[in-house]
């Protein structure tokens, strides 16, 4: 089947799960971030508030110490200000503080020069534009940084500066750096976290909606099945139902549809075989007594001679209207197992330009001569029902002879590669154009006060047509006031095979160039 | 003279069945239950039986198988179904031709004449048709020293084609020829019996070497050994 070769396209399970998960994806993507932005920006905004007050209460007390200090020698206040880095570096409440007193930038050199940075900590830790910023403003101010060590360790820290004032050297800017590492494992360690959780909910997601439409959609493929083999004929089949939810009234309202359209198709068969009985039977009851009349007449016909003329006149009427009478018990008979739909083909190969050739000539042996047959083929070689076939040909046949008012009588055989045509064209009567598809109406005639041509039944062309069907070939009729008509039989060569071509145009080749002839279709 | 056996439940029909028979110059017996055939049919062993499908007692079908497990009396079926599967039911029974109702009295006659005839043709004898021998004098075919029952149709069908070898039958030639159709276009009459006499003189029906089917138009005698189409 063609949903195993492309799942996703033809699998409505495989497509409702491919959708749910995308969007879920999207979704988790979406909340995932902004949950980790949250976290991250929480976490640096604690760090940061703990690194200014940290820094806040360090510079107070350094500034109070060099205070005091003011009053000692250079030698007092050198040891004082490298307790007060060794100290800041490790007393902080916050591990992995650095700590970096530089001094102003100055023209000359400075005679007591205490610039210090603790632990190799490299004075590029700290930007040059944040230097300026802490030297201008006043008050503690704060920057994101790269730590530096010596060593060429890096590390993303918060730098966090202000100034001091030492006795005998000036104004120094002292910076307190935090590193972030912990606070970054932290992060990392979320990120992975919201990552496996969000795949795991995207994986849970597609198996439930998998798990769920498949519950939805196993009864509606079932139902898909079992509508297939409905139409394909087998009308037993039933949907299961389980349970009361909407799927068991999907089984229920279907099972009641198969129910009821069993029930009319078997009612129809039953019409129709009561119909094919029916017709099996008027057709035997008639045809018995039909027989005994037939035969007596034909013995009364044979002796009368012996009779007195008025008698003997009975008889010849007599035996031509049941003559009559047989063939449209006959017709009748045909045209009511056609409404039954019992007729029967027997397809064999038939040559059918001798069907037609011996047609003729047994129909009309003495007036071939208005009867041409044109044909390029001495034999076309059509799969079809012998007796249906000679039976439209005969129709046609009659039919043109009955309105040629002695003019010739033209029959083409033309064969295509699928298909064979038959036209007969005749250069009588003629009808008219709003009355081509009227012709094969039962017991239509194109004026009912002509006088009744000598012989029809009245139902040949709605036999040849039905005939025609029957072959899935067609039967076209063209025609013009006193300028003829032309009856077109298509069939296929091989039978039940749609034909492509049609060889003949039901419309004359001759009557092509008149068409668009003014004063001619001023006539109609 | 020569006697028919028609067999039919309608009296009247029977009755004027008789009237136009004997008019012909037939002797005619009638019979109009399908159980009380056998017993006559034995006692007065007709020429001929007319044979209507739809009997009380017994189906002409059925009459029609019994009669031809013990003779090949030549049986004309009357139908008043022209439906295809009461004609093939018939023909297969063993029936030899049918007449659909209402038939043309002259045609019945002319029907029953031609299985009547008795075919004296000039070259009476040695016909040979593969490893069969056509005794026309004594109207029986034989396979290495072995009578083949045939029925009167069967035979003539074979001669008509053994006659001459080599020429293909349209089927409509053999309805003319060997049932003496004027016109007709039921070829499966032709089809049926060709059937039935392959399934008497053939080595192998399924495929046939001495009555051959040339495709689309009929059959001709074929010469075995060599494998045609």
């Amino acid at each position: 089947m063609s949903s195993q070769k492309r799942p996703w396209r033809n699998s409505l399970v495989w497509r409702v799960t491919g959708n749910s998960v995308l969007l879920s994806l999207g979704i988790i993507w979406l909340v995932g971030s902004a949950l980790f932005s949250q976290i991250s920006t929480g976490i640096f905004e604690e760090k940061l508030s703990n690194s200014i007050s940290d820094s806040q209460s360090s510079l107070r007390s350094i500034q109070v110490q060099l205070a005091v200090a003011q009053f000692q020698n250079d030698a007092g206040i050198r040891k004082i200000v490298d307790q007060m880095i060794s100290v800041a570096s490790i007393s902080g409440n916050t591990a992995g503080r650095e700590v970096a007193l530089l001094h102003f930038p100055v023209v000359r050199p400075v005679k007591n020069n205490y610039e210090r940075t603790s632990n190799l900590l490299s004075t590029k830790s700290i930007p040059e534009a944040f230097r300026t910023k802490v030297r201008t403003a006043s008050g503690l101010q704060w920057s994101r940084t790269k730590i530096v060590f010596l060593g060429g360790e890096k590390v993303n820290g918060i730098a966090v500066g202000g100034t001091v004032e030492i006795p005998n050297s000036g104004t120094y800017e002292l910076y307190f750096l935090y590193g972030l590492t912990s606070q970054e494992n932290t992060l990392t360690l979320i990120r992975n976290a919201l990552w496996f959780t969000g795949l795991a909910l995207i994986f849970l997601i597609g198996l439930v909606t998998w798990l769920v439409i498949r519950q939805v959609v196993i009864p509606v493929r079932e139902a898909a099945e079992i509508a297939e083999q409905l139409s394909a004929g087998d009308l037993g089949r039933r949907m299961e139902v389980h349970g009361e939810n909407e799927i068991a009234r999907l089984g229920i309202s279907f099972n009641e549809m198969a129910l009821s359209m069993q029930q009319q198709i078997s009612r129809l068969e039953n019409l129709s075989r009561l119909q094919q009985r029916f017709v099996s039977d008027v057709s035997h009851e008639l045809r018995t007594p039909l027989t005994t009349i037939r035969m007596a007449s034909e013995v009364i016909y044979a002796s009368r001679s012996t009779f007195s003329t008025k008698v003997a006149r009975s008889a010849e009427l007599l035996i031509a209207q049941i003559d009559r009478f047989e063939r449209l018990l006959a017709d009748l008979l045909e045209v009511s197992r056609f409404d039954a739909e019992a007729a029967v083909m027997v397809i064999e190969p038939v040559d059918i330009v001798q069907l037609l050739r011996r047609t003729v000539d047994y129909l009309h042996p003495s007036r071939e001569r208005i009867i041409n047959i044109i044909s390029d083929e001495d034999s076309i070689l059509v799969d079809a029902d012998t007796r249906r076939i000679e039976r439209i040909f005969r129709n046609l046949i009659t039919n043109a002879i009955d309105h040629c008012e002695e003019r010739p009588v033209d029959i083409t055989i033309v064969e295509s590669d699928d298909a064979v045509a038959v036209g007969v064209r005749d250069y009588g009567v003629g009808f008219q154009e709003k009355d081509s598809h009227r012709l094969f109406d039962r017991f239509w005639r194109a004026d009912p006060a002509r006088a009744r041509v000598r012989g029809g039944t009245g139902l040949g062309l709605s036999i040849a047509l039905e005939d025609a069907k029957l072959h899935h070939g067609t039967l076209e009729a063209w025609g013009r006031l006193r300028r003829g008509a032309h009856f077109v039989l298509t069939i296929p060569k091989v039978a039940g095979i749609e034909m492509a071509t049609h060889p003949i145009s039901v419309v004359p080749e001759s009557e092509l160039s008149t068409i668009v002839n003014p004063e001619d279709s001023e006539e109609l | 003279m020569t006697l028919i056996m028609v067999v039919d439940d309608d009296q009247d029909l029977a009755e004027m069945l008789g009237i136009v028979l004997n008019g012909a110059g037939f002797e005619v017996d009638l019979v109009s239950r399908g159980d009380e055939v056998m017993d006559l049919f034995r006692a007065q062993t007709p020429d001929l039986v007319l044979l209507d499908v739809m009997l009380p007692g017994m189906t002409g079908i059925e009459v029609c198988r019994e009669i031809r497990a013990e003779s090949m009396v030549p049986i004309v079926m009357l139908t008043a179904k022209g439906d295809t599967h009461d004609v093939v039911l018939g023909l297969e029974a063993g029936a030899d031709d049918y007449m659909v109702k209402p038939f043309n009295p002259s045609e019945l006659v002319a029907r029953i004449k031609t299985r009547l005839r008795r075919q004296i043709s000039e070259s009476a004898g040695g016909l040979k048709i593969g490893d069969i021998a056509i005794d026309q004098l004594a109207h029986s075919i034989m396979r290495e020293g072995k009578v083949i029952p045939l029925t009167r149709l069967e035979f003539d069908l074979l001669v008509a084609l053994a006659k001459e070898p080599g020429r293909v039958f349209t089927r409509e030639a053999l309805l003319n020829e060997v049932w003496g159709y004027r016109h007709a276009t039921d070829t499966r009459l032709v089809n049926v019996h060709v059937q039935r006499l392959r399934s008497k003189v053939e080595q192998d029906p399924e495929n046939p070497e001495l009555i051959v089917t040339v495709r689309g138009v009929g059959y001709k005698a074929g010469v075995p050994g060599t494998k045609e189409q």
